[in-house]
């Protein structure tokens, strides 16, 4: 009898719930027929508009959905959290107060959807989504809030409005380091370099970043192969270590390089004598006596940007897209979104400076690409003058297809649509 | 050992109600010891925890919206595995069936969804969903009647099962899955939600998904099923005693099969719900219900009411935790997790001593003379020492394979 009058007081709260969350919303709205223009938000943008035309910073609500842990201390999740805590507190704002963080997210409509109901729910002007699964739930609840800001990363979907993409031109950093890493390889005088991969032509990102990195080993040394073994995870430390031992071992390479979460790589190649390329952030301190270069992202540089242009909206979301001038953020070495630690002067080849400082003019001034059908090679005068010489020639995997004829255009989109599943010519892949 | 363990005659409910306060206190004290050592404020961390982030949310109606989602499999789910727990058949492959049932719920979808009606999609769905879930289920039941093969050992082990077999479809490219997204480079889920979705009854802004709706019918039906038919007197005679109902002239495998198909049916129909409303399958998609369900339905005594009431309030804790650790930097979902992990231990632990109480061994005095003494009845009815043991094992390896699914993602 008493568990059936707490089941009656149970449903009883239920529909006073109910009609509470009903009558509120309909307070707040000023009524159901109207809520399409979204009224409260409306108004307020009319007070700010009136005011400044643009949002005060301090006024401004920041959302992020991680894939990992908010308080992680290295890998994808932490760089990104750092990039943005990094860039808020660039811009003068308070992390503590204005920063709501949903963390652990699968990629699973359901599950993102409902992170993004709880950020819009606590107030937040701007969503930053950072893993590729996300984007069907951005898509679909950028329309549902017009009046709330999206920022999805590594996806390529978006909207004229208030919802865009973000992603980086890693694939420039990777072949500045490779050029290092060429370079060294001809110093050691052994044509195997070695590379630990997350995953290989099943995703872009992976894919883009080898076939970067090859095609800067190769630029300098023509001769060099790739030896790519993957690891069938984006994080797996102890085979991090092992398969980079194992490409030291058994194939003989001189340098490491990695797209893994941690730098175990760098270590393995630090422990058996040889060098190393790091990845994602600058792995020097890790392996100091390995490390020649890392290849390096700069995410603060995107959300200060995204940040202040979310405020340049002055509370009209809509403008978002047209704040950012355009809807794809696809930024590169020129932004500094991405590019290579300081070379480690006790082992770095000699002259390696000269190299990436003629290349990087090459891809900042816009007049190359990597993946183009202009290949580069190098001569390098008495004095360590280096001259850039562009000779056309086909982009060509490593089956024989051509996938950029002589003197074509680059394909780097094939990044970000995640079309690029092909390896670049040179990389040979080695079971698991 | 100086103490021992006996089972208690009866606990009068303002005692059982003072153990649970005194237990949910102690893990809240706890949590709150460490929130402030990270220097969160505990009381605005609960506050948020416990209102689900409604209070001053501009969109409060959807965080309700969302928190049915939760509770609505959940109950579901509880209530399905009540009817086998009554039966003492543990079923703790609520996991498997679930997914096994929201694989056969999308599949439909995606074969029927474009030719035929919305309507008859989603009655088919339910359909598919039941009977393979419930085939799923019961040929555990089946094999238990034919060889006594042990249920908990086969039905956790086909959690895993299913859990591969949806991470296969997941992971797998090929023109002949109908599972995944056509238009994307990368293997993810497509959506079915044009084809087929609940509708719900919307109340302002507020939207009531019917299935919620139907799932309160379910819950009452599965009441009456339990109390007032001969069915639910034979699960719980089979319960009691199996040489009891066999004396009687009861089909105990009959009753035992019939019983589970129903339980991983319900289970299946849970699931064809959750897939019918998110429009779209996940690796992730049975939310943990077939772990945490063996929690709620143990927590409410497997009455039906009980668990209705339990499923609600876990589902706030469970929704809430989330909402709020959204708020606090240093609070992390896996922080939000433990706390929710402290709180369900503290009320196991409470759920414990209703049952039992522990006495100081004065001599060597043997603890099953000791248990027989104080409860005579234990002596009548051979199974009921077993009655609190089993099923707290089974609660518990729940709980652990529970932990280690959420660990392995």
């Amino acid at each position: 009898m008493k568990k059936r009058i707490l089941a009656l007081l149970l449903s009883c709260a239920m529909v006073v719930g109910l009609a509470a969350c009903g009558g509120g919303s309909s307070d707040n709205g000023g009524g159901a027929a109207d809520n399409g223009s979204a009224p409260a938000p409306a108004a307020e943008d009319a007070e700010s508009a009136g005011e400044a035309g643009s949002t005060d910073l301090a006024d401004l609500t920041v959302g992020a959905i991680y894939i990992n842990g908010k308080n992680d201390t290295a890998g994808y999740t932490y760089q990104h959290s750092n990039g943005i805590i990094t860039a808020m507190r660039n811009l003068g704002m308070d992390v503590d107060s204005q920063l709501y963080v949903v963390d652990y997210v699968e990629e699973d409509y359901d599950a993102v959807c409902q992170a993004i109901d709880t950020l819009v729910g606590e107030g937040c002007d701007i969503i930053f989504g950072i893993s590729f699964g996300y984007l069907d739930a951005f898509n679909d609840k950028a329309a549902e809030y017009p009046d709330v800001i999206f920022s999805h990363g590594t996806g390529y979907l978006c909207n004229d409005t208030n919802f865009n993409n973000y992603f980086g031109r890693a694939y420039q950093a990777r072949y500045l380091a490779g050029i290092v890493a060429g370079l060294k390889s001809l110093e050691e005088g052994n044509n195997n370099i070695g590379y630990v991969a997350a995953f290989g032509t099943e995703y872009a990102e992976t894919a883009s970043g080898i076939n970067g990195f090859a095609m800067g080993v190769r630029a300098v040394n023509p001769d060099a192969t790739i030896y790519v073994k993957e690891l069938g995870a984006w994080g797996d430390e102890p085979n991090e270590y092992a398969f980079a031992e194992e490409l030291i071992n058994s194939y003989n390479c001189c340098v490491i390089s990695q797209h893994c979460d941690s730098a175990q790589a760098m270590i393995a190649a630090a422990d058996a004598g040889v060098y190393g390329c790091g990845y994602n952030s600058d792995m020097t301190e890790d392996a100091p006596t390995a490390v020649l270069t890392s290849a390096v992202w700069h995410w603060d540089v995107y959300y200060q940007t995204a940040i202040e242009a979310a405020a340049a909206c002055g509370g009209d979301a809509s403008q978002f897209v047209t704040q950012m001038g355009g809807p794809a953020y696809y930024a590169g070495l020129a932004e500094g979104f991405v590019g290579y630690a300081p070379l480690n002067e006790a082992i770095a080849p000699a002259n390696a400076q000269a190299y990436l400082d003629a290349v990087s003019d090459l891809i900042i001034s816009g007049e190359w690409d990597v993946f183009s059908g202009t290949a580069l090679s190098f001569e390098e005068a008495e004095d360590g003058t280096v001259t850039v010489v562009q000779t056309p020639a086909d982009l060509v995997d490593n089956e024989g297809n051509v996938i950029v004829e002589a003197g074509g255009p680059s394909v780097e989109d094939s990044v970000i649509t995640g079309t690029m599943d092909w390896f670049v010519e040179g990389v040979q892949d080695v079971a698991g | 050992m100086p103490f021992h363990v006996i089972k208690r005659d009866s606990c009068p409910l303002s005692k059982k109600i003072l153990y649970y306060v005194i237990a949910i206190v102690i893990a809240l004290l706890i949590g709150a010891a460490i929130l402030a050592a990270i220097g969160v404020n505990p009381l605005s961390y609960y506050f948020n925890m416990a209102t689900m982030g409604m209070v001053g949310n501009r969109i409060a109606y959807k965080a309700f919206e969302n928190y049915l989602k939760v509770f609505v499999p959940l109950v579901l789910t509880s209530v399905a595995l009540s009817f086998a727990f009554k039966m003492r058949f543990w079923n703790i492959g609520g996991e498997g069936q679930f997914i096994m049932g929201s694989l056969a719920a999308a599949f439909v979808a995606f074969k029927f969804g474009p030719v035929l009606p919305q309507p008859l999609t989603l009655l088919l769905m339910c359909v598919g969903a039941v009977v393979v879930a419930g085939v799923y289920g019961c040929f555990v039941a089946a094999l238990k009647v034919k060889f006594g093969t042990n249920e908990t050992l086969l039905t956790l082990m086909l959690n895993y099962i299913a859990l591969y077999i949806i991470i296969y479809f997941a992971n797998t490219a090929g023109d002949w899955n109908i599972f995944l997204n056509p238009n994307s480079a990368r293997t993810t889920f497509g959506s079915f939600a044009e084809y087929a979705s609940w509708p719900g009854i919307p109340i302002g802004r507020f939207t009531l998904n019917i299935c919620v709706i139907f799932t309160i019918i379910i819950c009452i039906i599965a009441h009456i099923y339990l109390k007032r038919t001969k069915h639910g007197y034979e699960i719980a005679v089979v319960g009691d005693s199996p040489n009891s109902a066999r004396y009687a002239g009861m089909n105990v495998g009959k009753i035992i099969v019939r019983t589970v198909f129903l339980s991983a049916a319900l289970i299946g129909l849970a699931a064809a719900f959750k897939v019918g409303t998110a429009g779209i399958l996940s690796t992730a998609i049975t939310g943990n219900v077939g772990w945490t369900g063996v929690i709620v339905a143990w927590l409410a005594k497997l009455s039906t009411g009980g668990i209705f009431i339990v499923s609600a309030l876990i589902s706030i804790l469970n929704y809430g935790s989330t909402v709020a650790a959204s708020t606090f930097g240093a609070v992390d979902a896996n922080f939000a997790n433990m706390l929710q992990g402290m709180i369900l231990f503290a009320v196991l632990v409470a759920d414990f001593f209703c049952r039992f109480r522990l006495v100081r061994t004065e001599k060597a005095v043997p603890a099953a003379a000791a248990v027989k003494a104080d409860a005579p009845e234990a002596a009548e009815i051979p199974a009921a020492p077993a009655e609190a043991e089993i099923p707290a094992d089974a609660a518990e390896a729940a709980a652990q394979a529970g932990e280690e699914v959420s660990n392995e993602q």
